[in-house]
């Protein structure tokens, strides 16, 4: 039997990845650039990466790609620390390697005749939508909305937008400065009261901008989300609400992260009853309207 | 693997050829193919690989979260998730590549009844053995249930025993009083080799909610913690097996060659590898290459000249290992 018939073979690649940079933000967040060149080469948005985030920690935490760069062979990672591996991790200085496997997962797939797509991250969900909006602008023919939310500060020095989003209410100014350097529109939610920032969920600032469009313009609209359960919960009820396609990316605890252990499924509704998908090798990216009923 | 490593590490196991005394574990590799997505990964480089408890219907297993890392360790409670026997001999077998290694079901079920039907289903198809799992710790009925009480064991052996001519495993579990006495029972009732040890029980708590981590509130405990448990258990079934041939699949938190030496010194024909593929996926690689170097170094010529080759200290003897 040749590989030809076993295409999911040796997609994953597993690198010792030197540490290129490590930066840290307000709210114990890291941004980590790692040289994986194999990972970058085929990495999607929505894809991740299992690193072991320290030797004296043997099993791997999942963490979403921000971005890449196929051409240097680079990967950025953005985490939170929650627990014991990302503090670990956390301490990994610079020129330091760590064992990671990528990319994992089914990624986000954009429509052509749905051009305005919807991103949304929350907190930790924003890597993947960093990675989206740049694949979206480079493949051409997309109007993407990004939409942030946060209840820490964010992982950038928000900057007044000088692209204008209908529906957003006035003063919602600030955006992400890599979107605006992409001229890609962007706004940010919290409840915190960062200036410029939307009071409120990220989904009722998407909800203002849906009701501001036209009917025809909605049709063109597709929504892509990862963030806290609760916001793919609200999310994937906004969609319904306008009747538009969603994909959301999940997380669960994992294990193997390449299918094998099935540890890490979530409950998925299919056309013939329940089903438990592996987040890993089955998405990370699912149907919204099949998760969230 | 290269061909002198390969001569020295081919073993026979209940009569099947293995290329490697590695067997990869049952529920850690899915049916087959998954690791496969590894680049640099190879069903070639292992003895056998156990495809995923299956049952007589599908399941869909138990809730989230189903994996936690502890100490040393981990727990999973996965409730036996697979699509059912049909299945998996109609859709998953024919897409598998026999020729790169020898693969084995792991029948389980809630009755004899369902352990038999499952294993006619098997019997019928090019699986090279059964794996008979009496040592689920997850699932309500069944499975630990039988593999706990020697005479619910020797009762499921004997009657899978007569649904099926392919080598049959007993897969024991630690959960048990007298493991050497089970073993006893299940060769009188027929098995031809043994999988030494499933996982142990345990449990995670998470403080602030005060609530088990796990969905199903226990799970089975496996890695590198499980290991002295796994040696000693896998010696004390190696006292009654050899007297009759009868081979083990050593595991138990096997993560390098080291490990494997050890389970093959106690007893082991094969040793199981499954937590620590989670490690590092090309972590058999390294295990192959170690264990063929340890049989040079001692002007070994094959893994059969090691088995069972424990020297016990005289303050011991050798049916009666003290606890204290
Ligand atoms: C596909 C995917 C993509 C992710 N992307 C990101 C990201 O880009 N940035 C980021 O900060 N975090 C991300 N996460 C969550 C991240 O994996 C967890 O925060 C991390 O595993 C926590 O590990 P810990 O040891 O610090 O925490 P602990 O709470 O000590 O972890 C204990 C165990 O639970 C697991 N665990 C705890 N929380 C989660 C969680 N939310 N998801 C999965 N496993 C968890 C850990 O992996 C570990 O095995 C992602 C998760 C998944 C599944
Ligand atoms: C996630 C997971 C799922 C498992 N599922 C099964 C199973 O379906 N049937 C079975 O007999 N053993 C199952 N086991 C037990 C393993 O096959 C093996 O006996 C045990 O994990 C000890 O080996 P290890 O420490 O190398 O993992 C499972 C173990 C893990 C970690
Ligand atoms: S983590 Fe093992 S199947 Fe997804």
């Amino acid at each position: 039997m040749s590989n030809e018939s076993k295409p999911h073979r040796g997609t994953i690649h597993v690198e010792s990845a030197k540490i290129l940079s490590h930066e840290r933000f307000p709210g114990d967040q890291f941004v980590l650039r790692v040289a994986a060149p194999e990972c970058a080469a085929k990495a999607l948005p929505g894809s991740f990466v299992h690193l072991r985030t320290d030797p004296m920690l043997r099993m791997r935490r999942p963490l979403s790609i921000m971005r890449v760069s196929a051409t240097e062979g680079w990967v950025d990672m953005l985490y939170k620390v929650v627990g014991e591996g990302t503090r670990l991790l956390s301490a990994r200085q610079e020129g330091e390697t760590l064992s990671m496997m990528g990319p994992i997962g089914k990624p986000f797939v954009a429509h052509p005749e749905r051009p305005r797509a919807l991103l949304l991250g929350g907190g930790v969900g924003i890597p993947p939508m960093v990675f989206l909006a740049e694949h979206l602008r480079r493949t051409g023919g997309f109007d993407p909305l990004v939409l942030m939310g946060s209840e820490v500060p964010f992982p950038f020095r928000a900057r007044p937008s000088e692209i204008i989003v209908p529906g957003v209410p006035d003063g919602v100014i600030a955006a992400m400065p890599l979107m605006e350097d992409w001229n890609i529109a962007s706004r940010l939610a919290s409840l915190q009261g960062y200036p410029g920032v939307f009071e409120g969920y990220i989904t009722d600032l998407a909800r203002a901008w849906l009701k501001a469009l036209s009917e025809e313009q909605r049709t063109q609209v597709e929504i892509f989300a990862c963030g806290p359960h609760p916001m793919l919960a609200a999310t994937a009820m906004l969609a319904r609400e306008f009747s538009l396609p969603c994909q959301v990316s999940l997380e669960e605890f994992m294990a193997c992260a390449v299918g094998g252990c099935a540890g890490c499924v979530v409950e998925v509704q299919e056309d013939n009853g329940p089903a438990m998908r592996r987040v890993c090798v089955d998405g990370p990216v699912f149907d919204a309207s099949r998760v969230f009923v | 693997m290269n061909a002198d490593d390969r001569d020295l590490l081919h073993v026979e196991f209940c009569g099947m050829p293995f290329d490697s005394p590695i067997v990869l574990l049952s529920g850690c590799v899915g049916f087959g193919e998954e690791y496969t997505r590894v680049a640099g990964f190879s069903n070639s480089e292992v003895g056998a690989i156990c495809l995923k408890g299956t049952t007589g219907e599908n399941r869909l297993g138990n809730q989230p979260h189903r994996v936690y890392e502890t100490p040393g360790g981990m727990l999973n409670s996965i409730g036996l998730q697979n699509p059912g026997a049909r299945y998996v001999v109609d859709n998953i077998l024919p897409k598998l590549d026999f020729s790169e290694t020898r693969f084995i079901a792991n029948v389980s079920g809630s009755t004899v009844e369902e352990y038999v039907e499952v294993t006619r289903i098997f019997d019928d198809s090019n699986i090279d053995a059964i794996e008979l799992n009496i040592s689920c710790p997850n699932v309500k009925e069944g499975g630990a249930a039988f593999g706990n009480d020697p005479d619910m064991s020797a009762r499921v052996v004997a009657a899978v025993r007569a649904a099926t001519r392919k080598p049959l495993i007993t897969k024991l579990s630690p959960n048990q009083t007298d493991i050497a006495e089970n073993a006893r029972r299940c060769i009188e009732s027929g098995t031809d080799g043994f999988a030494v040890i499933n996982t142990l029980m345990g449990m995670a708590i998470d403080i602030e909610q005060r609530a088990p981590i796990l969905g199903n509130n226990q799970g089975g405990l496996s890695g590198p913690a499980i290991k002295p448990v796994a040696l000693l258990k896998t010696h004390q079934v190696h006292q009654v097996a050899r007297k009759h041939g009868i081979p083990i699949i050593g595991q138990g938190g096997v993560t390098n060659a080291n490990d494997a030496l050890e389970f093959i010194i106690a007893g082991a024909s094969a040793v199981g590898v499954g937590t620590a593929l989670f490690y590092d996926p090309l972590v058999c690689e390294s295990i192959n290459s170690g264990i063929a170097d340890y049989l040079r170094r001692h002007q070994l010529s094959s893994i059969a000249q090691l088995v069972g080759t424990l020297e016990l200290n005289s303050a011991i003897s050798a049916c009666d290992v003290c606890v204290e």
